[in-house]
């Protein structure tokens, strides 16, 4: 799957301020409005919510991958956020979260959702990586380094 | 008396039936491969036994016919078809990626197997007198007969061992790949070596042009192939039913098999192009399935008509020869193979099963033999060795194959350790069978969302091949537990995909426990069931 098309600089933002879960969830939601992906932010935000309320997407590593489902998308659509302070999502290793990848995939079509969650987040396996994405200046930046 | 159509069917037919019973009956009772129960089969049917003799009101059911062939055309031309699928589906049976993994292993392996067959094939009919030169085309067929190796008998053995995976069992198929292959570049010079005969003659010269073009052809059709296949694959997703994309493959397979004859190589060498370059695409499986049903129908149909064209009275007199030569394919095999193996990291227990592996001989073998004798390259005599070496071959192979394994001891010097590029399996243990089979149903749907094509072995058996691209996993379910396995590098997917479907069970079972109205369904459902009542009126 190409994940250029799906990760865009325009869906990318370096410094979120948000400092809750739901703030960061919806700034996320924000940024695909913005960008002009979405057609009813509300219920994307609502899909993306349900899910977490389900369990947290906080992963280790100041990781969190909140996804969700909803036909207010054509396709699978992405953010990538960072708040370098952390944000207390509940993640797994109950540390703060600092990097967030948001997907939003049509709920009646098929489509890659998990792979591409899957896909994106291999890069993030690696310390090195993480390192350089905390100390990026530039959306673009970000997308060399996830996506070569 | 019948008409030649009516005929033809009647035929077919009586070949259908009778070479299905027969495989059935020897898979069953004797635990031999199917392959020689329809040889046999056909054999005993066909005009050189009792299809010659004439019944009451319907006459012979395969008289022989004057000339080299001695079946109908019609008939032949099935048979033919059915060889086209049958190479096909082997191209696309072919484990590109795992052949490519053990390609320096196979190639060593699978070029050793070749050329002490073709050798020893074509000496024996030099020693024996049945040719006069190396370039003779009866020192070429015998040659060219016993290189390539029967993947599919192999690989059900390897597969009924569970040693599919093992060293010796990726060995063995990457070297049986690159032996069909050899084997079918051989074919190509061979024929176009005996066509040049009509034209002057053949010459090193020639041979080597022939060698060359068909080199050429190969390299040429199988990288662009290669090349077009995701982009071809694409084109053939557009038509989105299972059945339209496997019928528009087989036709081109079909289309690519008529170019190659037109190139004056063999048919099957298109055929096998064509499954090759689909073989690294995801729509593999779903044409094979769907090609499952007139390869099942017709490839029994091709093997008895191979036996069809058995001549015993011919037979008889080259025997002996045939029982020499089969031996020497033995011998060809397990020493040809079975010695490079050991110094590709194998010791004599990895060596010996690897050598035994490629001794069955099969379907390229009897293409090969039957293009040698409808070209009339080939007299009965030749065709009858060449079908006893594969009756034999593919006997012994199999029992070989089977003892060899019996002794659990490693195949390599240093065995390897896999956790490198195969990821620990993901294991759900489930309180009951019916749960994990529900839990393997949602994994299968999750996948089919993804887009992913997926696949099941068998109806018997829950294990599900599932392939998008270059990502490939194997579920199943095994008792009380579902097991999902994949590579090191798409480990990541397969958790996550299955914790969300984890996640949905839970959900849907805290559903059912706790919401009021789901807690008392199946009450209410039932409530009422035998409350009285007025009966209903009669209909």
């Amino acid at each position: 799957m190409n994940l250029k098309k799906t990760l865009t600089a325009e869906t990318i933002s370096l410094n979120l301020q948000g400092t809750t879960k739901d703030a960061v969830l919806a700034e996320l939601v924000d940024l695909l409005m913005a960008s002009g992906h979405i057609r009813d932010r509300d219920a994307v935000l609502k899909a993306v919510q349900e899910r977490e309320k389900r369990m947290s997407t906080g992963m280790q590593n100041g990781i969190a991958i909140p996804h969700g489902k909803s036909d207010s998308v054509d396709c699978l659509v992405a953010a990538l956020g960072i708040k370098r302070s952390g944000v207390d999502f509940g993640a797994l290793d109950g540390q703060p979260s600092v990097i967030f990848v948001m997907t939003v995939s049509p709920d009646s079509r098929t489509g890659p959702h998990i792979q591409f969650l899957a896909e994106i987040s291999r890069p993030l396996n690696d310390p090195a990586v993480r390192a350089k994405l905390l100390a990026a200046t530039t959306p673009d930046e970000v997308l060399h380094l996830l996506l070569g | 008396m019948f008409s030649s159509e009516l005929k033809f069917i009647v035929q077919l037919g009586i070949l259908i039936v009778f070479t299905r019973i027969g495989g059935h009956w020897l898979r069953r009772w004797l635990r031999l491969p199917g392959v020689l129960g329809e040889l046999i089969v056909g054999m005993l049917i066909g005009p050189y036994a009792l299809g010659k003799i004439s019944w009451p009101w319907v006459g012979a059911m395969f008289p022989p016919l004057n000339g080299a062939m001695p079946i109908s055309t019609e008939l032949y031309a099935v048979a033919t078809f059915a060889s086209i699928v049958l190479l096909f589906l082997s191209g696309l049976e072919t484990d590109l990626s795992t052949f490519l993994r053990y390609s320096v292993a196979g190639t060593i392996v699978g070029i050793g197997g070749v050329v002490f067959s073709f050798l020893l094939g074509a000496g024996c009919a030099l020693w024996f007198g049945l040719a006069d030169s190396w370039l003779d085309p009866h020192a070429l067929f015998l040659g060219a007969v016993g290189t390539a190796t029967s993947v599919g008998i192999t690989a059900r053995i390897l597969s009924e061992h569970r040693k599919m995976d093992s060293a010796e069992g990726v060995t063995v198929m990457a070297a049986a790949v690159f032996d069909d292959v050899l084997g079918v570049i051989i074919l190509a010079i061979v024929v176009g070596t005996v066509r040049a005969e009509t034209s002057g003659g053949p010459s090193w010269q020639h041979i080597l042009w022939t060698a060359g073009k068909a080199f050429g052809f190969w390299i040429v059709a199988t990288v662009a192939g290669l090349l077009l296949a995701r982009r071809f694959s694409r084109i053939l997703k557009y038509f989105k039913t299972t059945q339209a994309i496997s019928a528009l493959a087989l036709g081109c397979a079909l289309l690519v098999a008529g170019l190659s004859e037109m190139a004056g190589l063999a048919m099957i060498i298109g055929a096998y192009i064509m499954g090759l370059s689909l073989s690294r695409t995801d729509l593999v499986q779903v044409i094979q399935r769907e090609i499952e049903g007139l390869h099942n129908i017709l490839v029994p149909v091709f093997f008895a008509t191979m036996g069809m064209l058995v001549n015993f009275a011919a037979v008889v007199p080259v025997f002996k020869i045939g029982l020499i030569y089969s031996l020497l394919a033995v011998i060809s095999k397990v020493a040809g193979c079975g010695l490079p193996a050991l110094f590709c990291g194998f010791n004599r227990h990895g060596a010996i099963r690897i050598g035994t592996g490629m001794l069955p001989r099969g379907e390229v073998a009897l293409i090969v033999a039957g293009i040698g004798l409808t070209s009339g390259a080939i007299g009965q005599d030749i065709f009858g060795i060449a079908i006893l070496m594969t009756v034999i071959t593919t006997v012994l192979g199999p029992l070989f194959l089977s003892a060899s394994f019996e002794n659990p001891a490693p195949g390599l010097r240093h065995p390897e350790d896999t956790t490198k590029t195969v990821a620990p399996p993901i294991v759900l243990p489930f309180p009951s069978a019916d749960m994990a089979d529900f839990m393997v149903s949602r994994i299968v749907t999750a996948f089919r969302n993804e887009e992913f094509y997926v696949y099941r072995l068998t109806p018997e058996e829950p294990t599900y091949h599932i392939r998008k691209d270059d990502i490939f996993f194997i579920l199943s379910r095994d008792g009380q537990e579902v097991r999902l396995t994949t590579s090191q590098r798409h480990a990541t997917m397969a958790r996550l995909l299955v914790a969300e479907e984890m996640l949905t069970l839970r959900s849907m079972l805290h559903m059912a426990t706790e919401d009021g109205d789901y807690a008392s369904f199946e009450q209410n459902f039932v409530a009422t069931l035998f409350q009285d009542s007025t009966p209903p009126p009669a209909e």
